[in-house]
């Protein structure tokens, strides 16, 4: 409308003028403006954010107009931080700013989708058959099982409706529960923090039917290991907003203002505040364009740079000269004052194990007799410093789980011996009081040869140093002890003058100078030397203040845990840990769930039944997608040449084998029979359960699933996946899954041990042929067609992160906030919790007549912070090779009896249980009695009326009920509980900890006032930092302020792992190890040539820009903001070396499979790497490969997951197994590719729809 | 207008009633003044193949086209808005024109659902519904040159429907089979240089 009338052509209004002549007023019709007015008008704004795989947890205002979400911009309304700190908002980035378009995408997944040939079989049974008995007739159908697992990835799904979809799911847990075992049924989700209710609403349906649950953390590769060897703690770390109060930080592997977009704020404000920054990283990345100082070590090698970083400040802060403040956090919050026994070695010498209070029976320097108490042995020993007496101070683990009749209240870090109350202070060396110098032999990794990395060789394997000792007598004769700080000065080649071979300066070439990292790294040793010192004083200084920021560019490696504890020696070494503005902020798939106890209760219905059914998903995979049948790497390969090799014979999966044998890992599926026989078998023979367990063990007529992965009798049968993409982007070993776990065509290039004729598992019986397509049924909840979605069986249409109600924490700040359902879920799509519900009520209909109340075996393994944790303290022993008695729970997995009631499901998942107020809750060791919160949640949620098992107790319907009763159980946000939480900690450790929470014990956070704002949580003692008004969160403040041990063995943090494992894999100490030798690439070379130049370079994936792993790698703006499809980073002398220009399509391949990708051709890429970000979809732009022949493949393709031993160990204090806090892990930046430009662009459309006659004619 | 009926039905996902209903469909084609003889022709091999094999087979095929991707998507804003904000204004639009006429969605499907538009248009005059699909003629022509590349009978039905807006049909014979155009692809995600006086690459291997 021009409105042409309206304006005035000959006349003007008088005008009023303000403002000094800038603004006017004027009166005019103003009806154009409405145009703009209507354009950005809404209903209302609801409070969200973005869901399982972003840690960001930021807020989000999503806006509604006629129930359409319209867009959605940054909330900005979160408490301040306090005076003199930035604040927080605003928060979020381009990721989170396009999500409203997955609502309505192309790509949203809109019905329940089910395999058309699955369906096609399923109506046709369902016509004479009813559900389990017609599942039981397709699976048991071999030519009918394989038509539809053979065509998985392939398409040919259909719609189909909730009913027939939930039917055919209840019919396949019903069947497979009643004729394998309820653990063959399996579930993956990961990272519960940022959607809890979504993740329990699965588990919390497994846990009930006894199903599996598989861990993530440590499968991601994101668990740091290291974490629960140095401090007995998963992973805890500062918040975001304590970068600002640092003074200098480096930034190791870690790129924070790509892959913590809203948090790299503080980054840069602390620059303002004059907080030195340094980046180390191979590539030019993000971080080392905002940093002071960018070093770029070789890839893999950062442990020989942190290694001399940590020789520097021993020497120039510790022996040169002393820091008092660092002597004494060391002394109190560390073991460097422990003693370790050493074992005589022919002429030289070898660190043992830690001194126990346990050997000290007739040692006359100490104050007290031995102890009659088994916990002796969990007692580590010292010297007092001014009496050179033997003591055993307070706070190691024997303390945390005195025997009965044992006095409490000892567990904690005063400065006393545990055994008589008396003061003391510890001593650090051993150097002026010693009896004695002798030669002690550390391993020497260094010099390895590897065909990519550079060594250096120091003429052997082993360096002998000499080290002050004391001789002592003990029960079993005299021994030589050495405290820890005297031998971590010899491992890392200190002068101590006491003559033999060492380090006379920073210029020798000897293990670990400054100079000697120079040949590995490429690292300068005068900027080893700048940063180590400039990092040292400024702790020095601050009393700690100094902090590294590190990432999966550390974590991701093979060795990841000698990068990581060479740098955590650095931090411990200079007292930052525990303090604000200092420490090891570890952000890595971090997953700080905050209620996380109220969580556990409902996520693992811990109110109906206990013990869940958990394993670490790390094996899991390697046994179930059968990738140890390839295995390459030997074990001996990674053994310390002190140790004896003959315990390690065998192939890896024998080790991983043996430690779920001896309790140490967990095993699932767990036994070669249904553990729902057993109960009546034990019956009948009129034995307890247990017994009945054991004595089918040890005679052999049972043995544990793992010994035999590939008999059907052991498969996992029916595997959930959902908030993940499993066979995507977290498919390590990609074409493995798709050969054996799914049964479908893969691009596996490689041969197994059997066809390449090498020596076989002793521990796992081989079977030929191996077998394809181990899984009868996978589920995939998704809102996106992800790759993990076209291999599956039944894709359900889930709720979007607008669509439904959850709560969301992070690390990276204090708040807990809410995802709200802006609008109903579109099309068929239902929440996670609906969906579940629905299966539940399904399955509970469809059990009646097959599965009733029944007993079942669940095996456990020995699990950290419960008093079973001091199991093996000693040697490692294995039952089945006549070691040592089977003893459940000690010295193999726990067996317990429970009982499900499997009609009921439905009931149970929708009430919380009586478990809750009968046992209380808990965790991390320390539990309470929740009879106020079951009642509160009753009066809250309102209760059951309906009559029948869970009348009265307290509902649990809605998303929303889910998520107040994960609120109202919880510390975190329940002060009350908070209260009583600290209470029941205090009576750990004799001390007082209340008042950490006594000011909030009247505030209780629900649903409705996180929707309001997003709410700060209580301090609780699940985690080691504290919310307060004078500090920022970070880990550790708890045990340095209010002397909590940390839950290790010694009690302190660890320089030394005295597990018999890592001596004889050589890691008792730091040290530098290079990457593995995967033996994948060179057996490629020129073997499928296409007349291209073939390149081998180091295959590294770091986390993108344009997307969360692979979430929005389908969105349209992220794609246009890269390069609209999979890329590969290569550098400039390599892309010329192979004839590559920017742009080139190219191939990627080794042993394990194919990429097909684009070549960007870049200076910011080392020579001898190439970068492909995690994680990039198979269904954009993926052209065929020409070595398989099939579409190109993901970045999984060229990996294959490789385990580590020191990683499978259990039973013995913090390197006890917890669910996500210990395990095996899926490194994968060890590998390498073969590159070369692809000649042939085939876009293999024509593969899809799936042609029924080329399709038979294949079969 | 029965006739957009009967496109409505013809794209949306075949059910058993709606295959029963074909015999109808094809009536209401073969009497509709609207269709051309070689529109016609095409119409009924579609309605043809829609009825072939069993439900699970033509339901197979709907999917692998329809419910896959962006190109062949049917919702008209996936193809005009995107990933962009716009989006979320232009169905509330949309919804806004449904209800002035007195309609409300009543299924779970949303407004720019090319099946949900023709049902609307079925139910008002020539003019409005000639007007509506000329507007949107450019996303039809789209969705029609990809189901003709995909040698897809499907795309009998978006050249009717630009047959009756008055618009060109897509020439089938200018089409290339989706497998033969990786240049397309290039030249569809190739970047033009920001300040250069250059012209756009030709994509495949350029140095730039």
């Amino acid at each position: 409308m021009s409105h042409f009338l309206e304006r005035l052509t000959y006349l003007s209004r008088r005008r009023e003028s303000f403002a000094d002549g800038h603004g006017e007023l004027r009166d005019e019709d103003r009806m154009w403006e409405e145009g703009y007015r209507l354009r950005w008008q809404h209903d209302k704004i609801v409070r969200s954010t973005h869901g399982v795989n972003c840690t960001g947890s930021c807020s989000w205002k999503i806006y509604v107009k006629s129930g359409v979400v319209t867009w959605e911009t940054q909330q900005t309304d979160y408490p301040r931080t306090r005076p003199g700190m930035p604040n927080h908002e605003p928060r979020g980035c381009s990721r989170g700013a396009s999500y409203s378009w997955y609502l309505y995408s192309a790509s949203r997944i809109k019905y329940p989708m089910v395999r058309g040939r699955l369906v096609k079989a399923w109506r046709e049974a369902r016509k004479t058959l009813g559900p389990v008995e017609a599942w039981a007739t397709i699976t048991a159908d071999e030519k009918k099982a394989k038509a539809y697992k053979a065509i998985r990835g392939r398409g040919g799904f259909v719609r189909s409706t909730w009913q027939e979809a939930t039917e055919i799911i209840a019919a396949a847990n019903v069947h497979t529960i009643r004729k394998w075992g309820p653990d063959r049924v399996v579930g993956f989700s990961p990272i519960p923090a940022m959607s809890m209710v979504s993740y329990a609403s699965g588990a919390r349906y497994l846990s009930l039917i006894g199903g599996t649950l598989l861990s993530f953390y440590d499968w991601y590769c994101d668990l740091p290991p290291s974490s629960p060897q140095t401090w007995g703690e998963q992973t805890d770390v500062p918040e975001s907003a304590d970068w600002y109060n640092s003074g200098y930080i480096i930034a190791w592997g870690s790129n924070v203002p790509q892959t913590r977009t809203p948090d790299a704020h503080f980054f840069v404000e602390a620059r303002y505040n004059g907080t030195n920054v340094v980046a180390v990283t191979p590539d030019y990345s993000e971080v080392a364009k905002l940093s002071d100082l960018w070093l770029h070590p070789k890839q893999g090698t950062d442990a020989a740079l942190a290694m001399a970083m940590g020789h520097v400040i021993l020497k120039e802060f510790f022996l040169d000269r002393k820091t008092p403040y660092f002597e004494d956090y060391c002394r109190r919050l560390t073991d460097l004052p422990m003693l370790v026994r050493l074992r005589k070695d022919g002429d030289r010498f070898v660190p043992d194990r830690y001194l126990r209070q346990s050997d000290l029976a007739g040692e006359k320097k100490s104050r007290h007799k031995a102890s009659k108490s088994d916990r002796a042995a969990w007692k580590t020993v010292a010297t007092a410093e001014e009496s050179g007496d033997l003591v055993v101070p307070q706070g190691s683990i024997g303390y945390r789980w005195p025997a009965d009749g044992e006095p409490k209240g000892r567990w904690n870090l005063e400065e006393k011996d545990g055994e008589t109350g008396t003061d003391i202070r510890l001593d650090l060396s051993l150097i002026d009081r010693r009896d004695d110098v002798l030669p002690v032999a550390f391993p020497y990794f260094g010099g390895t040869p590897h065909p990519h990395f550079a060594g250096n060789d120091q003429g052997g394997d082993v360096l002998i140093r000499n080290v002050p000792v004391r001789r002592i007598r003990l029960a079993d004769g005299e021994t030589h002890v050495a405290t820890v700080f005297d031998l971590l000065c010899a491992n890392y080649g200190l002068d101590r003058g006491l003559g033999g071979d060492c380090a006379k300066g920073f210029d020798d070439n000897v293990p670990y100078t400054p100079a000697w990292q120079e040949q590995i790294t490429g690292v300068s040793a005068a900027h080893a030397i700048e940063v180590a010192r400039g990092f040292a004083n400024n702790a020095e200084k601050t009393k700690g203040r100094s902090m590294v920021i590190i990432g999966a560019g550390m974590n991701h490696w093979y060795h990841q845990d000698m990068g990581y504890r060479s740098i955590i020696n650095m931090l411990m070494m200079c007292g930052t840990i525990g303090v604000s503005g200092g420490g090891w902020a570890h952000y890595v798939g971090q997953e700080k769930l905050r209620p996380q106890t109220g969580w556990t209760m409902l996520a693992f219905a811990l109110d109906w039944v206990r013990p869940p059914r958990h394993m670490c998903g790390t094996s899991f995979f390697y046994a179930h997608s059968d990738q140890w049948r390839y295995e390459k790497l030997d074990v001996s390969e990674l053994l310390s040449p002190l140790a004896d090799p003959a315990p390690y014979r065998g192939s890896m999966i024998d080790l991983n084998v043996r430690a779920e044998r001896m309790g140490w890992l967990p095993s699932a599926p767990q036994l070669n029979v249904n553990p729902l026989t057993l109960a009546a078998e034990a019956g009948k023979a009129g034995v307890e359960v247990k017994d009945h367990v054991v004595a089918g063990l040890k005679s052999g007529k049972l043995a544990m699933a793992c010994e035999d992965p590939d008999n059907p009798v052991n498969f996992p049968r029916n595997l959930f996946i959902w908030r993940s993409n499993l066979f995507g982007s977290s498919g390590k070993g990609h074409e493995y899954f798709l050969r054996h776990f799914l049964g479908t065509r893969h691009g596996l290039q490689g041969k197994d041990l059997g066809e390449e004729g090498r020596e076989k598992p002793t521990e796992v019986e081989w079977r030929d042929p191996a077998p394809e397509g181990k899984l009868d049924l996978v589920v995939t909840l998704d809102f996106r067609m992800s790759t993990s979605c076209l291999y599956s069986d039944i894709v359900l249409p889930t709720a979007t992160w607008y669509e439904k109600n959850d709560l969301n924490t992070s690390d990276m700040h204090p708040f807990i906030h809410p995802l709200s359902a802006a609008v109903d879920p579109v099309w068929e799509a239902k929440s996670d919790w609906e969906t579940y519900k629905a299966i539940a009520k399904r399955f509970s209909e469809l059990a009646e007549g097959h599965l009733g109340v029944e007993r079942d075996v669940v095996l456990t393994p020995i699990q950290h912070d419960t008093p079973a944790e001091l199991a093996q303290p000693f040697e490692v022993q294995d039952w089945k090779k006549g070691e040592c008695d089977l003893v459940p729970g000690v010295t193999a997995p726990q067996i317990a009896m429970v009982e499900r009631d499997y009609p009921d499901t439905y009931r149970r998942y929708t009430a919380l249980g009586p478990l809750a107020d009968r046992l209380g809750n808990g965790g991390k060791g320390i539990s309470w009695n929740t009879e106020a919160e079951v009642k509160g949640l009753g009066a809250l949620n309102l209760r059951v009326n309906d009559s029948g098992p869970t009348e009265g107790r307290p509902r649990i319907d809605t998303d929303i009920d889910a998520a107040e009763t994960i609120m109202y159980l919880a510390p975190e946000t329940n002060g009350e509980v908070a209260v009583k939480a600290w209470a029941a900690l205090g009576k750990i450790t004799g001390r007082d900890h209340v008042h950490l929470a006594e000011t909030r014990e009247d505030e209780k956070i629900r649903f409705r006032d996180i929707q309001a704002q997003p709410r700060k949580i209580i301090s609780s003692p699940t985690w080691s930092g504290i919310e307060s008004e004078h500090v920022s969160y970070t880990a550790g403040y708890t045990n340095v302020n209010e002397l909590i041990p940390w839950r290790t063995i010694t009690g302190r943090q660890q320089f030394y792992q005295d597990h018999r494992w890592f001596r004889d894999f050589g890691e008792s100490f730091a040290v530098y190890r290079p990457p593995i030798d995967t033996r994948t690439a060179a057996a490629m070379l020129g073997k499928k040539a296409n007349g291209e130049k073939e390149i081998v370079l180091n295959f590294i994936t770091p986390h993108q820009k344009w997307g969360i792993h692979s979430t929005y790698t389908d969105n349209l703006i992220m794609l246009t903001l890269s390069r609209g499809g999979p890329i590969v980073w290569i550098s400039e002398t390599d892309a010329r070396k192979a004839g590559i220009v920017d742009n080139d399509w190219i191939e990627l391949f080794n042993l394990n499979g194919a990429i097909a990708a684009r070549a960007v051709v870049s200076q910011r890429v080392q020579e001898g790497m190439c970068m492909m970000y995690h994680a990039q979809e198979k269904i954009v732009n993926v052209p065929g490969s020409q070595i398989t022949g099939q579409r190109g493949g993901i970045h999984n393709s060229v990996t294959r997951t490789v385990l580590k031993p020191t990683h499978m160990v259990g039973g013995y204090a913090q390197l006890s197994y917890g669910f996500n806090y210990y395990g095996t892990v899926g490194s994968n930046r060890d590998e390498f590719v073969v590159v070369r430009k692809l000649v042939k662009v085939e876009w293999l459309d024509r593969s899809n729809p799936v042609d029924p006659i080329a399709e038979e004619a294949a079969s | 207008m029965l006739i957009f009926k009967a496109f409505s039905a013809l794209l949306s996902y075949p059910s058993a009633e709606m295959r029963q209903a074909l015999p109808e469909i094809a009536g209401v084609v073969k009497a509709s003044p609207l269709v051309g003889a070689h529109e016609r022709e095409n119409l009924l091999a579609l309605i043809g193949e829609i009825g072939q094999g069993d439900l699970l087979a033509a339901e197979e095929r709907y999917v692998d086209l329809f419910d896959r991707g962006r190109a062949l998507s049917l919702h008209l804003f996936e193809h005009l808005h995107g990933d962009g904000r716009d989006r979320g204004a232009a169905m509330v639009e949309l919804k806004a024109l449904y209800a002035a006429a007195g309609f409300e969605l009543t299924g779970s499907e949303l407004p720019d659902y090319l099946p949900v538009v023709l049902e609307y248009l079925s139910q008002r005059d020539m003019a409005e519904a000639r007007d509506m699909l000329t507007d949107c003629a450019h996303i039809v022509r789209s969705i029609a040159r990809s189901l003709i590349a995909r040698r897809s009978p499907y795309s009998a039905v978006p050249q009717a429907l630009l047959v009756i807006a008055g618009e060109k049909p897509v020439d089938a014979v200018g089409v290339k089979p989706v497998a033969e155009q990786p240049e397309a692809l290039d030249r569809d995600w190739a970047e033009l240089p920001a300040f250069a006086d250059v012209a756009a690459p030709a994509g495949g291997g350029s140095a730039m």
